[in-house]
């Protein structure tokens, strides 16, 4: 399923509110909370992230996974909070007003 | 989990920890492109694929090229640092700025002390370049200007009379030359003039009387109704048209246009408005709220060849080089004189000339104080930049420690000189928008000077179409401060943060135990070089002030050959019909008869004109004792009209004769006057009294001398000229200035005196009242004026350099601390330490001193104009000066002598 614009960033934020991740892991969970509904490749993932580390909503280090390789892991700055909150709102609050007008057509 | 996280944003810049480059960044893609692969293959071979062919079947799973995508990525890697970079540039300025602030807010007082120099530097230079661009730069307000030309004639000397190369013409000499000439496409006449207007009440309106293409000449459009009828031009005394000035339409006829047709009363006789000027336009004189014709003047007629009252105007055709049009002015002027000198008379020097009307904007004198002002006030700026830049420097020196130990534990050097930097440009930045203010202020001040009563601006002597108040602050001139002081601040920010530069720790560290090392003794000596210059410009400025003050000290001390104290003066125009001579004499009769009779006046005074302002109608001889006069007597006489009363309310003496007198009525023979001038130039070494003179056009018959009076000066400046008095009570004159001696203030008489005219003629107008002194301290303005501009700078200059002589004492005693602190231990006692301090700082006086008198000797030659009976070297100024400058000095080193006679050795040891 094709994402909508802007929804890639908040899914990614949402992803990482839990814990630090890199760019496979936040797909995976992302793929995993969807039921493998929504699949993010891995050129979008990566240049989603440079983005949002730009616009300060993440910060990047580089760390260890478990499998003992060299990853770049990825968690919020403050001003993702920030960004998370808002957005997440709105989605909720659009898509809201979408279900109420689609199931009225349909009664 | 990752072991660490970055730190947190900000924390890098604060401590200047150095930030990934780019190359760091391109690796830090490909790196982590690699390690996505490389999870995706973990991924599949933990689902069952061939451990070999994982890594290719992750890549073939992108759905791109690799390469493309390291591509993208790296693209836009690139991309991030670049703006980043500019972010962190822009962030680091800002904290630049912010450090700088909280910088020179820790040390208020050499904040305020800077900003004030810079104020008073860059604000005084801008209001005067301001000046300079009104008076002297900006395009005249009229089409074309640069096609525009005063014409005048040039007088030959004549015996010890110079002569004048700027007369007016008359009309005669001006038809001729108008009906021969080919150079300019138009010309016309002008002149002056108070016009009488007789309804609905009298009143006097400036104006100016102007050949009928006047407004055609100079380009200027109407703004209602129409220009002038130039078919008049053929016939001037025959117009009957005037053309507002736009402001008097608005004031005195509300902007109505049905105005334009009706009729306006000038003496009485009825002129029709035909048009009214463009807006802002008032006359080459500055002044004019209205335009009339030549039958509208007053006084002589138009016929006299020699009397010399009209300016004239002209515009060069566009074909015509101002250089052709100056020959052929010159080569007319010849034909000219030739066609007006009678057969046998010598003096064919009359010449005419044509100059450029922008040359003639401002007076030659008005030129030269504004271009010495800028002079000056440009000496203070340098001053004001050596003294920042002194202070700067100063501030850099007693921070060398706290600079090396930055750069000790590994403050970026680069960084530093911008921190310095910044701080001057601060600095200078807060110092231009304090100037700015200053430049307003003194712009606005300026402006409101009037030149007429400040600057004594006469008649031809520039024009008033350039005014003080077209003075204001314009982006030329603040871009000239902005330019200015941003100079200031990078040039001599740049002096210290290079000398952090060139410093090393060690030699740092050494400079703080010792407290002299090489670098901040090679600063204290450049503060001395810069002590030196200032002590040398300041010295320059001083110069120049003295002298200015001195002349105006001797010119308020001048014997003007009259007495102004307690007298009241104004003029009055008696409004005429029927025969001249006989009403106007009853008129003047009783004009006398009544304000004598008011209670505390002692003597009344009618003449034509005042003393200091200029010279009243010239002519020439016309005969001496019944014979024509010769070539050699050819020179111009003042003719003035007078009565009794004005000799004594003016306290002129007689010198020799007698007084006019009850016998000297009209039908009696006539008689005169002269000044000792004329009497020394018409009969050297022998009485004029008993003599008969004659003159050219004023008065018709030839006159007996009855006596000599004492010389009255025409203009504050120079010495009287040969005048001829002729007694009121033959000579009628429609117009006098009349003078109100009294033993109370002069002023409280006015509203009697008023009240009394008024009762006595309603018809008459007066104006221009005031008391005698006002009217002289206008003439002798333009000397104070200047004197007190130029006194005030040489203060700031002063109080400037005293800053730096200060400034740069306390820094040397502050070093050699730990010295003068062994001197006292060895026995040296206060007297001798400060001896030791202040014979240093008289050293550099003394050094700077005769720098500046030197520089002085060269440059203050080019106040030789504006300088009143004085020689640009005037001994006495210079050693007053000296004498003024060295007290202070000694004044400005004695505060940290005496602090340095009062170091505690055993402190002073154990610093460091």
């Amino acid at each position: 399923m094709p994402l909508l614009k802007g929804t890639l960033d908040v899914l990614v934020l949402k992803a990482l509110s839990w814990t630090p991740m890199h760019a496979v892991e936040i797909a995976n969970w992302i793929q995993e909370r969807s039921d493998k509904r929504v699949v993010v490749d891995d050129p979008a993932m990566l240049q989603a992230l440079h983005r949002m580390e730009e616009r300060k909503l993440l910060v990047a280090d580089w760390g260890v996974t478990k499998n003992g390789r060299r990853a770049r892991y990825y968690r919020l700055a403050p001003a993702g909070k920030k960004h998370l909150a808002a957005e997440s709102e709105r989605f909720v609050d659009h898509f809201d007003a979408l279900l109420a007008i689609l199931n009225t057509r349909k009664a | 989990m990752p072991e660490r996280f970055g730190l947190r944003p900000g924390v890098r810049r604060l401590f200047r920890l150095p930030t990934r480059g780019s190359t760091a960044r391109l690796e830090d893609v490909d790196a982590e492109l690699d390690a996505v692969l490389q999870a995706r293959a973990d991924a599949l071979i933990a689902a069952g694929a061939e451990p070999d062919a994982a890594y290719e079947a992750a890549t073939r799973a992108l759905g791109i090229p690799l390469e493309t995508l390291r591509a993208q990525l790296r693209r836009s890697a690139q991309d991030r640092a670049r703006r980043i970079g500019v972010r962190d540039y822009l962030a680091d300025a800002a904290q630049d700025v912010r450090y700088a602030i909280r910088g020179l807010l820790r040390t208020p007082a050499f904040t305020a002390v800077v900003l004030a120099t810079l104020a008073i530097g860059i604000g005084a230079t801008t209001a005067i370049f301001s000046a300079v661009d009104a008076l002297l730069l900006r395009p005249l307000p009229f089409a074309q200007p640069q096609q525009l030309m005063q014409l005048d004639l040039v007088a030959p000397d004549v015996g010890r009379l110079t002569g004048s190369d700027a007369m007016p013409w008359s009309y005669p000499k001006f038809a001729v030359f108008r009906a021969r000439q080919t150079a300019f496409s138009d010309l016309a006449v002008h002149e002056d003039m108070g016009f009488a207007v007789t309804a609905p009440h009298v009143e006097i309106i400036r104006g100016e009387s102007v050949g009928a293409n006047y407004l055609r000449t100079l380009g200027i459009s109407i703004a209602v109704g129409r220009d002038m009828d130039t078919t008049f031009d053929a016939h001037p005394d025959m117009s009957h048209e005037v053309v507002l000035g736009y402001a008097l339409w608005q004031t005195r006829y509300a902007g109505d246009p049905a105005v334009i047709g009706s009729t306006i009363d000038i003496d009485q006789t009825p002129y029709t408005i035909v048009g009214v000027a463009q807006q802002g336009f008032r006359g080459l004189s500055g002044q004019a709220e209205m335009f009339g014709p030549l039958t509208a003047r007053r006084g002589m007629g138009l016929a006299g060849a020699h009397s010399y009252v009209f300016g004239v105007i002209a515009r060069r055709k566009a074909t015509v080089t101002p250089e052709q049009a100056t020959a052929a002015t010159a080569a007319l002027g010849t034909q000219i004189n030739r066609a007006f000198t009678k057969a046998g008379r010598a003096d064919s020097a009359w010449r005419a000339r044509a100059v450029s009307l922008d040359a003639m904007r401002v007076s030659p004198l008005v030129r030269r104080s504004v271009l010495i002002l800028f002079g000056a006030v440009s000496l203070v700026l340098l001053i004001a930049c050596v003294n920042v830049a002194n202070l700067l420097l100063g501030r850099a020196t007693s921070r060398q420690r706290e600079i090396s130990v930055r750069l000790a534990i590994g403050a970026n050097r680069g960084r530093l000189v911008r921190l310095l930097l910044a701080e001057s440009v601060v600095l200078s930045v807060a110092g231009g928008a304090c100037g700015i203010a200053v430049a307003w202020i003194g712009a606005h001040a300026l402006s409101v000077v009037d030149p007429a009563a400040t600057l004594g601006t006469l008649r031809n002597d520039g024009f008033g179409a350039v005014t003080f108040s077209s003075i204001h602050l314009d982006w030329r001139a603040l871009a000239f401060t902005a330019g200015a002081s941003l100079l200031i601040g990078v040039v001599f920010g740049l002096v210290p943060a290079m000398s952090v530069r060139r410093m090393s720790l060690a030699d740092a560290l050494r400079a703080g135990a010792t407290g002299r090392g090489r670098t901040a003794s090679a600063a204290l000596g450049g503060r001395r070089a810069l002590v030196v210059a200032e002590v040398a410009l300041s010295m320059v400025l001083l110069a120049g002030s003295g002298l200015m003050l001195r002349s105006l000290a001797k010119l308020l001390a001048t014997d003007y050959g009259f007495d102004g104290s307690h007298v009241l003066a104004f003029s009055l125009t008696s409004l005429p019909s029927g025969d001249v001579t006989d009403v106007f004499q009853g008129f003047w009769a009783g004009v006398e008869r009544e304000l004598s009779a008011l209670p505390g006046v002692r003597g009344v005074g009618l003449g034509s004109q005042g003393p200091l302002e200029g010279l009243p109608g010239m002519t020439t001889l016309k005969s001496l004792d019944g014979r024509p006069a010769d070539a050699n007597d050819s020179q111009l006489f003042g003719v003035g009209i007078a009565n009794p009363g004005w000799f004594s309310a003016l306290r002129v003496p007689l010198e020799g004769g007698r007084m006019f007198d009850a016998s000297d009525v009209a039908t009696a023979p006539r008689v005169a006057l002269v000044n000792q001038a004329a009497a020394r130039t018409l009969f050297p070494g022998r009485s004029p009294i008993g003599h008969q003179v004659a003159t050219v056009g004023a008065m018709e018959g030839p006159a007996t001398i009855v006596g000599v009076i004492g010389n009255v000066r025409q203009f504050p400046d120079s010495a009287a000229r040969p005048e001829i008095y002729l007694p009121l009570s033959q000579f009628g004159h429609q117009r006098l200035e009349v003078f109100i001696r009294t033993g109370q203030n002069p002023a409280s008489l006015a509203p009697t005196v008023r009240q009394t005219l008024r009762t006595l003629e309603p018809s008459a107008a007066l104006d221009h009242m005031q008391t005698m002194d006002e009217r002289t301290g206008g003439a002798t303005a333009r000397a104070r004026f200047g004197a007190l501009l130029i006194g005030l700078f040489a203060a700031t200059a002063l109080s400037l350099s005293l800053i730096g002589v200060y400034g740069v004492m306390s820094l040397a005693v502050g070093a050699r601390t730990r010295e003068i602190g062994v001197r006292i231990a060895l026995g040296a006692d206060a007297g001798r330490v400060r001896r030791l301090v202040v014979g240093d700082a008289m050293t550099l006086v003394l050094v700077g001193g005769m720098l500046g008198i030197a520089g002085a000797v060269l440059s203050t030659r080019v106040l030789q104009s504006l300088l009143f009976d004085l020689t640009t070297t005037d001994p006495a100024t210079f050693v007053g000066i000296a004498v003024l400058l060295t007290a202070t000095a000694f004044g400005a080193a004695w505060l940290p002598a005496r602090r340095a006679s009062r170091i505690d050795p055993m402190q002073a040891l154990r610093v460091d």
